[in-house]
């Protein structure tokens, strides 16, 4: 493995079994899930603590809005600007504008997140 | 006595004097009792301008000064005399008949002229009120007619507000001090929506009866107008209603089968790669199925509501929309804010049904969307170079369009003459 590669990662997702289901398949491809998060508050308070490498974010997080929780988590640690994937059930299409607006690292679809896809977006630790 | 008396008696008295100066030219050539039914000249004008009884008293005035100029007389007095008594008493039965089927004529022709005149004002009045013009201009013209018609002071049409105080929507002329004051209820959907109120000097008989329609008439377009504000509020709910229940559909779709597909083609995935190679072909091509499946479910969602639209507003939701397009689309939005939700929605999807029209009909190689938000309203404009020839009247999706711009407050203008393109304009109050 790289020396700096990204290694330590923080899940957003209010879908209990799809955070399971991706812990498993990051944590097989040497991607460690520091920790999991169901709402913004809670996203915010564990980055603040865990300091994970990239930040995945659902795009829908019950009413809340994955797009919201960038644009904090850039605010509050801007070492993670390009940092933040935003993931969801939904194609990159269906937002496109969206995600090009936002300072997240890019889009991947829930259907096909693996460690791959995610270093593809963000090569390196800081 | 009135002025109508004054005026027939002066005249009669001018009339009189004349043919009395023609019978004394005549009178030296001429019997002088046949010069006698040349006073009906007299009568007759103020018959028919003033009435019956002004020109009965002229023709005795005519009569006792033609006895006394022109009627030799041996006795002291000239009717003492049995053939001129003859001939005066039937000159002025004569006069009196003639003068009162003149006056009775006159008085028809007056009805009938008025009749025809009320006829036209009423028409003009429902005209405006079939054309479904907004009540207030309905209102204007009714006491512009009603003034008119009845020479009236002042013309107003009040409406009773609920707490009892009374609002004029409508006034011609202005109140003078004194004036007499007619009142019609205007009775709209059973209750009292208000009153046409006319104010004059004084009233001429049958003034009540000939407002009465006029009362009517308001009260149509007062009903009518209500009925459509309920109908329009009623089609804005079910439309919101409709566009909720969309949003929960993609909603449900989204948290429930595509978020157990997605998961499960994930696991898929990590099943595949524990596998031994020969099952791992077939493996894959399952998850492939999968990922086919959960586009097709995609796009069915993606159908049922835009989730951009809600998401990110109509700036974003346009560009996909036009992303998307078959044709090229130049997109104008000259506004970043968000508008409420049914007027982003009608925005989206006059843009959604003009690009599918374009690409599906019309030919076109190019398509124009221009957006602005400015003095109140959100104004929409969409141009293709196509085949033109669209038309709204036909059941197409314009037909829907029409009834969500239009249950919102706004208009909608298409214009599609055959060989010149399509143009669709759109304004939204917001």
């Amino acid at each position: 493995m790289l020396v700096g590669m990204v290694r330590r990662c923080l899940i957003v997702d209010d879908n209990e079994r799809f955070l399971a289901v991706a812990r498993t398949s990051l944590e097989r491809d040497g991607l460690e899930v520091v920790g999991t998060a169901t709402t913004v508050a809670d996203a915010l308070d564990k980055t603040d603590r865990l300091r994970p490498d990239v930040v995945l974010v659902d795009i829908a997080l019950g009413a809340e809005s994955g797009f919201d929780l960038t644009r904090q988590l850039v605010e509050r640690h801007p070492d993670l600007r390009a940092r933040v994937v935003l993931i969801s059930t939904r194609r990159e299409d269906d937002y496109a504008d969206l995600i090009a607006l936002s300072p997240a690292a890019g889009f991947v679809w829930k259907a096909q997140l693996s460690a791959g896809a995610v270093r593809e977006l963000v090569p390196e630790a800081s | 006595m009135t002025t109508r008396w004054l005026r027939g008696l002066l005249a009669g008295a001018v009339g009189v004097a004349a043919v009395t100066a023609v019978v004394a030219l005549l009178e030296p050539h001429l019997p002088a009792m046949s010069l006698l039914v040349l006073y009906l000249l007299a009568v007759l004008p103020v018959a028919v301008r003033w009435g019956a009884g002004p020109a009965a008293v002229v023709s005795v005035v005519s009569t006792v000064l033609f006895g006394h100029l022109f009627l030799p007389s041996s006795r002291r007095w000239w009717f003492a005399e049995m053939d001129n008594a003859a001939a005066i008493g039937v000159f002025l039965v004569t006069a009196v008949v003639v003068g009162n089927l003149a006056a009775r004529l006159r008085r028809a022709a007056e009805h009938s002229a008025r009749l025809s005149a009320e006829q036209a004002a009423l028409r003009r009045v429902a005209t405006q009120v079939a054309r479904e013009v907004p009540p207030e201009e309905v209102f204007a013209t009714v006491v512009d007619e009603v003034g008119r018609l009845l020479g009236a002071d002042s013309t107003a049409i009040e409406r009773r507000e609920p707490d009892g105080r009374r609002t004029v929507v409508a006034r011609s002329g202005s109140a003078p001090a004194g004036a007499d004051q007619l009142v019609i209820p205007v009775v709209a959907g059973g209750r009292t929506w208000g009153a046409l109120t006319v104010l004059r000097a004084s009233f001429p008989a049958g003034a009540e009866g000939r407002l009465a329609e006029f009362g009517e008439i308001v009260a149509i377009a007062v009903a009518n107008a209500e009925s459509r504000t309920q109908l329009a509020a009623s089609r804005a709910r079910v439309i919101a209603a409709s566009d909720a229940t969309r949003r929960r559909l993609e909603r449900d779709l989204h948290d429930g089968a595509q978020q157990r597909l997605v998961s499960l083609a994930l696991e898929l995935r990590q099943v595949e790669s524990a596998v031994p190679p020969e099952v791992r072909a077939d493996l894959d091509r399952m998850a492939g199925d999968l990922t086919e499946a959960l586009d097709e479910l995609r796009e069915l969602s993606r159908g049922i509501h835009p989730v951009i639209l809600s998401e990110g507003g109509l700036g974003p939701a346009l560009r996909t929309i036009a992303r998307r397009a078959g044709v090229p689309v130049e997109l104008d939005v000259r506004t970043a804010s968000r508008f409420p939700e049914p007027v982003e929605v009608a925005a989206y999807y006059v843009v959604s049904e003009a690009v599918t029209n374009t690409t599906k009909h019309a030919g076109a190689t190019h398509l124009q969307v221009t957006l602005d938000a400015a003095g109140g309203a959100l104004t929409l404009r969409v141009r293709d170079d196509g085949a033109g020839g669209a038309d709204p009247a036909r059941g197409s999706g314009l037909t829907g369009l029409r009834d969500r711009v239009e249950a919102l407050g706004g208009t909608i203008h298409v214009t599609s003459p055959p060989g010149a393109g399509t143009a669709i304009d759109v304004s939204l109050p917001v």
